[in-house]
């Protein structure tokens, strides 16, 4: 038979599991024990990507695809799994896929396939040489273990010349680099990972990838140790959001992190943690004390050497665009910050924008307020609600029914939050939002029904179901329990489901805003590319002119598109937006729609007085925010646009 | 064709943009002087650089010599090592991609030197024109 014919007959028969595989977004949700499950113990134990969940259905669709072939090392990936479905329910928890069905028909086509089909790889000078630095076990030139990073620092169409490396200290990784270096062989260091699989399916996938050479994955980098008497922790490039942030709690202290799979180090290395707290707790340089780097060269320092050249400055304007970090971060001692007892989260909805920023600016100048964000209907519905078809549905009830198109979302003391009530006319309280999170399903079933036309009738449907009369039917119709909202999970994870919602903090707003679990449910199934940028707010008469422009972008690419969020930070004089294109990464079509859109978006946000585009802070989390901000962007000139575009062309090649 | 840093190379990129690179159309009348530092150089890990002047868009120095530095002092100096050029130079990877990537380190104001990528490429296709030769 064929290699065609039998791949067609491995397509027909894995059609179910190749779906799953293919709607995996490297989201990292695995990687890490957000649901108090533990974690993949195959994982744990071997390190490298293809042993993780999100490793075996990037695997499963190369095989299945013909894009690899079965080596030796896969029977070994294959064996290393015990189908004990922690993956399922965490897997579940964030995009309702069924990893281990994966593994399952993995382990099926292992038994299956003649075994002198396994390709043998050999290990070549250069494995030999890095197994050396590292130990026998983290390096590997093995092509389904380098398989499974396509998609997330390996771009989809390149070739299998590449080696893994897992280092797990500074001094490993520079001898790593010196060794590269004298061998000409390029390098990328990844951690998370989540930015490059959102760069991979699009025209940033070169710009943002490794084309070969060396992935030096940091995950084995794991150290943490948090100091109460300084408020700060010692944070190892391979700890996560979600893990830092577990720590710091039990002490009463946050850390500002990025969404519960990003990494630490990475994160300030590439977008210098973005987040709704910056308004108190600061953007990049402000986010840590010292941090520990190698450079291109494999010399390790630390910001506080007293010989370094000064490392918080960059280059001012829009051509100054970096694909990579300026510096691998190892280590990170971060600020954390302490967590009081009277601390309380504000929801207020908005029809209108304007109202909205009007509100959420007042609250940043004035200093009010830890986080503080303006959350589009959107992202509300994508984070509270467990599936796709809910949060549509519960997105066409807040916009059709409810009119809550926006809300200000604020956590703060409760001196604060008296003020703040007094600023407005009402907000949602607590015992609403725990109902619209256990309650989500039943909503969406209220979908057309009596009382959402009677409600879309009332002048304010927010004050009404919010702060009036139909807010006690309101709850009670929504028939909020954790038992409730575990039904619409799979009959075998129910019981899971229903103890996992009867967590108090998963019903906590401030826990939520903490831990951030719920921002991977964006890339369930799909993938989004986030565009945007930060702005001055006294260019604040643009912010509408750029939203629009997205939405006429997004309009003219027939792309789901909308408003993610918008957060201001240092004391109101800036303030960060998210705009995002949803795709599907498997359609080309779709993605060729997305590239236009990212050119189409980036280029005429430049056009506008007062912004920095997202292209121009990436990779800048190491510098003062001072410098990479100020003085205020200005609208480019028509010679500097084409300029741009030349760029732009340079990075991402002919559209 | 030739070896990258080869003398056979120098004469022959010096002859390709002598004959073939149009001042004014090639080479945006660009003036300026550069010098490319090449690093880890096979077998021995050693290092070369190549010094190219301009003026008006007209090539009036291209030299090849050992080591690090060079006498005359260069607008820009870009320094990478020889994976990096080799790449370059295969079409692989372009200068811009390899600047932004680190692959090359610059020395002198980036956003100068972006400005001059489009002067540049007429330069860079000499180079790709003329090398098909590299050190293993």
């Amino acid at each position: 038979m064929s290699s065609e014919n039998v791949l067609e007959k491995l397509n027909s028969k894995y059609e179910e599991t190749i779906n799953i595989a293919k709607k995996g977004t490297h989201c990292g949700m695995c990687r890490f024990d957000f649901l108090g499950t533990g974690l993949c113990p195959s994982g744990k134990k071997h390190g490298f990507l293809a042993y993780w969940p999100q490793g075996r259905m990037q695997i499963f669709k190369n095989l299945m695809s013909g894009k690899v072939k079965p080596t030796k090392k896969l029977i070994e990936i294959v064996n290393s799994c015990s189908l004990c479905g922690i993956c399922d329910k965490q897997c579940n928890f964030a995009t309702q896929l069924r990893p281990e069905k994966v593994a399952k028909a993995l382990k099926e086509y292992v038994e299956e396939i003649d075994k002198e089909e396994l390709q043998n790889i050999p290990e070549d000078k250069n494995v030999i040489e890095l197994r050396k630095i590292v130990g026998e076990e983290w390096a590997t030139n093995d092509s389904i273990i380098t398989s499974s990073y396509i998609s997330s620092i390996i771009a989809p169409d390149s070739k299998f010349n590449f080696y893994i490396v897992m280092p797990k200290d500074a001094e490993e990784l520079s001898k790593v680099i010196k060794y590269a270096n004298s061998n000409n062989l390029p390098y990328l260091p990844r951690s998370g990972g989540t930015l490059l699989s959102m760069a991979a399916p699009t025209v940033l996938s070169n710009a943002f990838g490794l084309e070969k050479g060396i992935v030096i994955d940091l995950l084995r980098m794991n150290q943490l140790e948090i100091h109460p008497e300084s408020q700060t922790a010692t944070v190892g490039a391979g700890i996560t959001a979600f893990e830092l942030q577990k720590e710091a709690h039990k002490h009463k202290l946050r850390a500002n992190v990025a969404e519960a799979g990003a990494h630490v180090c990475s994160n300030i290395a590439s977008t210098g943690i973005l987040s709704t707290w910056g308004n108190k707790y600061g953007w990049a340089a402000d986010n840590f004390i010292d941090v520990e780097t190698v450079d291109d060269e494999g010399n390790i320092s630390y910001h506080s050497d007293l010989e370094i050249e000064n490392p918080y400055t960059t280059e001012y304007g829009f051509t100054n665009i970096s694909l990579v970090p300026p510096l691998i971060v190892t280590k990170v001692t971060t600020r954390l910050n302490p967590v009081y007892d009277d601390e309380e989260a504000v929801f207020v909805p908005f029809e209108n924008i304007q109202d909205a920023i009007d509100l959420s600016f007042k609250i940043a100048r004035r200093g009010m307020g830890f986080s503080n964000v303006i959350l589009s209907r959107k992202y509300l519905a994508e984070f509270i609600s467990p599936t796709p078809k809910i949060a549509e549905d519960f997105e066409y009830i807040l916009e059709k029914y409810l009119k809550l198109n926006y809300a200000v979302d604020i956590i703060c003391n409760s001196d604060e939050k008296k003020i703040i009530e007094g600023m407005v006319d009402y907000t949602i309280d607590k015992s609403t939002l725990k109902s619209l999170i256990l309650g989500c399903p039943k909503l969406s079933t209220l979908k057309d029904s009596e009382f959402m036309k009677i409600l879309s009738e009332e002048k304010d449907p927010l004050k009404a179901i919010f702060a009036g009369p139909m807010k006690e039917h309101f709850e009670k119709a929504l028939d909020a329990t954790p038992e409730n909202i575990s039904k619409i999970y799979d009959e075998d994870l129910q019981d899971f489901f229903k103890k996992a919602y009867s967590k108090p903090e998963m019903t906590n707003i401030i826990w939520l805003h903490e831990h951030r679990i719920f921002p991977s449910r964006l890339m369930r199934q799909r993938m989004f590319l986030p565009m945007g940028g930060v702005i001055w707010t006294e260019y604040e008469k643009n912010l509408l002119d750029w939203i629009n422009m997205f939405i006429e972008v997004g309009d003219k690419n027939k792309l789901i598109h909308a408003l993610g969020f918008i957060s201001p930070f240092d004391q109101g004089r800036f303030a960060c937006l998210e705009y995002d294109f949803y795709y599907d990464h498997n359609d080309p079509d779709a993605k060729k729609r997305v590239d236009n859109a990212i050119i189409e978006s980036q280029e005429k946000s430049l056009q506008i007085d007062g912004i920095l585009s997202a292209l121009n802070f990436y990779f800048k989390g190491l510098y003062r925010k001072e410098h990479v901000l100020f003085p205020i962007a200005k609208a480019i000139s028509d010679d500097d646009q084409e300029l741009f575009r030349e760029l732009l062309k340079n990075i991402i090649g002919e559209v | 064709m030739a070896k990258f840093l080869s003398d056979e190379w120098l004469e022959q990129c010096k002859k390709y943009m002598y004959e073939k690179l149009d001042p004014e159309a090639d080479l945006k009348n660009v003036t300026t002087s550069l010098l490319g530092v090449v690093e880890h150089i096979p077998p021995d890990d050693s290092i070369m650089n190549f010094y190219l002047n301009f003026d008006n868009g007209k090539l009036i120095d291209f030299v090849v010599n050992k080591g690090p530095t060079y006498e005359k002092e260069a607008k820009f100096v870009i320094t990478g090592s020889y994976g990096t050029f080799k790449s370059v130079l295969k079409g692989e990877m372009n200068l811009t991609i390899a600047l932004l990537k680190n692959r090359i380190k610059l020395k002198g104001s980036k956003v100068k030197a972006l400005k001059l990528m489009k002067p540049l490429d007429g330069v860079i296709l000499s180079l790709k024109e003329v090398t098909d030769e590299f050190e293993e």
